[in-house]
């Protein structure tokens, strides 16, 4: 095997498998949260590039400023979809499976919306550093790729830091893990709920925007990144948000593995026949459950 | 002037009443006990008390402050703090962060109530100094009884309710926790006690509620412990015998 395009597939696994993992650490944050298989994520990823391509071409604004509001219109759909939607049927309670329904419902309207507003054009943000590649060794690779694992790396520390290091995030994990015990201790878990589907779509959102200059946005784009970000959750086990950084970097690194075996059409059949073997596997992810302590 | 003023209340589950107009009230610097079988309504009555079941009829006052209308997470801040039947303890989180989380909202709902901090609690129950890192479910029964009761501690409440602290545990470790309630009586704290064991809640409480089917059957006044627990036909009827040792 040729060692130089060993390297490039690796260096191109690597840059998906940090998107599958950002959209992975989104469905997993929110799954950890409220327990709601959100099958909306990869919609977060839509808005948020649409957002910021809007931003960016037709409103004229600076590339960051469009990229953070990318994001956080992401962030705002998820505390909509919290708000509007989750809460009302939390009250009258509904099973864990109608939210699955329910999220898939509003991906579809999202989906079908981009479609009717901005029609079946895929449309591409300029990355950071243009077009420009890096040689590492004699493989390339796109600046712009570095820096969304950089910006993605930095994002899964804060992530873990706030988790862990501050009041409000011990106290949605605090809520996730016992719902009674945070309310007598004095925590808002409807708050917590909310904001953990704000977290949920900032990342969704911010994930968008780091991989809309790799792959074009349009309409159909949220739905194949749900399920490969669901097959990087899955992977590193659901309720550990970090698990997904794991799941989603070994899904990249094997799916651009198997493209030089296979003809790239395959490339999807692969991560989901590794997905289903893994879940048959190992129920529990590739950390299994004694990974999941505080995560 | 009573902490906790209970009159006439009804709450249960699904609109169903389990409790039938319940009356009862804790004094300030009292300890004040509530005794009865399984399935009396004594959890229940917490839960009403904590705002995790809504109050259907009656009332629940705190101080001159009725506890209908606010929300269970702000109950804290009018000086509640309870350790619920089971704990409910954070369990995947360390001790420590169980116990910042408890300080943190304490502090931020009760400005000014401070009464408790973490080197206190940890004075309190020492085994803790050298179990801060470790998570909540790695630690025994009664260690997390301790960290229950320290974390109800920081939040620094004027009544603390404490939901059958001694089930499930080794004997030695109810004395451990026995003595634990005794210092916080002493130290003035109010106390709701829910027990099952009847000398028990003789040692840790000045009177006592017996509640049997959702309603208070019976008062233990002060200085009636002896005379209630030598009455077989009341330990009987009540307690179904279950009166536990006399110590």
């Amino acid at each position: 095997m040729d060692l130089t395009l060993l390297l490039q597939s690796a260096l191109a696994g690597l840059t998906n498998g940090f998107v599958y993992a950002l959209i992975g650490l989104g469905l997993s944050v929110i799954f950890r949260g409220t327990r709601i298989i959100n099958a909306m994520q990869g919609e977060f990823a839509l808005i948020g590039g649409m957002a910021s391509y809007v931003l960016l071409e037709s409103l004229g604004v600076a590339l960051p400023v469009a990229a953070l509001g990318g994001a956080v219109l992401g962030g705002i759909t998820g505390v909509l979809v919290e708000a509007v939607l989750v809460r009302p049927m939390r009250r009258r309670g509904a099973s864990e499976e109608s939210y699955l329904l329910l999220t898939l419902g509003v991906a579809f309207a999202i989906s079908a919306a981009v479609l009717y507003f901005f029609g079946r054009d895929a449309r591409l943000l300029p990355g950071i550093g243009g077009e420009a590649s890096a040689l590492f060794f004699d493989a390339a690779i796109r600046v712009h790729a570095i820096w969304l694992i950089v910006i993605a790396s930095a994002v899964m520390a804060l992530l873990w830091l706030f988790y862990h290091r501050t009041v409000v995030g011990l106290s949605m994990m605090a809520a996730s893990v016992d719902e009674q015990g945070a309310t007598t201790v004095g925590i808002n878990v409807p708050l917590m709920r909310t904001l953990t589907f704000l977290l949920g779509g900032l990342v969704g959102g911010l994930a968008g925007v780091l991989v809309s200059p790799l792959i074009t946005i349009h309409y159909e784009m949220g739905l194949l990144l749900t399920l490969k970000g669901f097959a990087a959750a899955i992977l590193g086990g659901l309720a550990n948000p970090f698990g997904a950084v794991v799941g989603g970097v070994t899904l990249g690194l094997v799916e651009s593995g198997a493209v030089l075996y296979f003809a790239s059409g395959y490339k999807d059949v692969v991560s989901m026949v590794i997905l289903i073997v893994i879940m048959i596997v190992m129920p529990n992810g590739m950390l299994g459950r004694g990974a999941r302590k505080g995560g | 002037m009573s902490v906790l003023d209970i009159t006439n209340l009804e709450a249960g589950y699904g609109g169903m009443p389990v409790l039938h107009g319940v009356a009862l009230s804790v004094g300030r610097n009292e300890s004040v006990a509530v005794i009865g079988a399984n399935g009396s309504g004594k959890s229940t009555l917490v839960r009403a008390i904590c705002g995790l079941i809504p109050i259907l009829a009656g009332e629940v006052r705190l101080g001159d402050v009725s506890l209908q209308a606010i929300p269970a997470h702000l109950r804290v801040g009018r000086g509640i703090a309870a350790v619920l039947e089971g704990r409910h303890l954070f369990g995947e989180l360390s001790v420590r962060d169980n116990l910042r989380l408890a300080a943190a909202h304490g502090a931020r709902l009760r400005p000014g109530a401070r009464r408790f901090d973490v080197a206190q609690v940890g004075a309190l129950f020492p085994f803790l100094g050298g179990r801060m890192d470790s998570a909540v479910e790695l630690l025994s029964g009664g260690e997390q009884q301790m960290v229950a009761i320290a974390r109800a501690l920081l939040l620094n409440p004027d009544l603390l309710i404490l939901d059958e602290p001694s089930t499930g545990l080794a004997p030695k470790v109810v004395r451990e926790i026995m003595a634990v309630i005794a210092r916080l009586r002493e130290s003035g704290m109010s106390i709701l006690l829910i027990e099952q064991n009847v000398a028990l809640a003789a040692e840790c409480a000045d009177r006592a509620y017996v509640m049997a089917v959702g309603r208070v059957v019976h008062e233990i006044h002060a200085g009636q412990w002896s005379t209630f627990r030598q009455d077989e036909t009341l330990l009987r009827a009540y307690l179904g015998g279950a009166a536990g040792p006399a110590s």
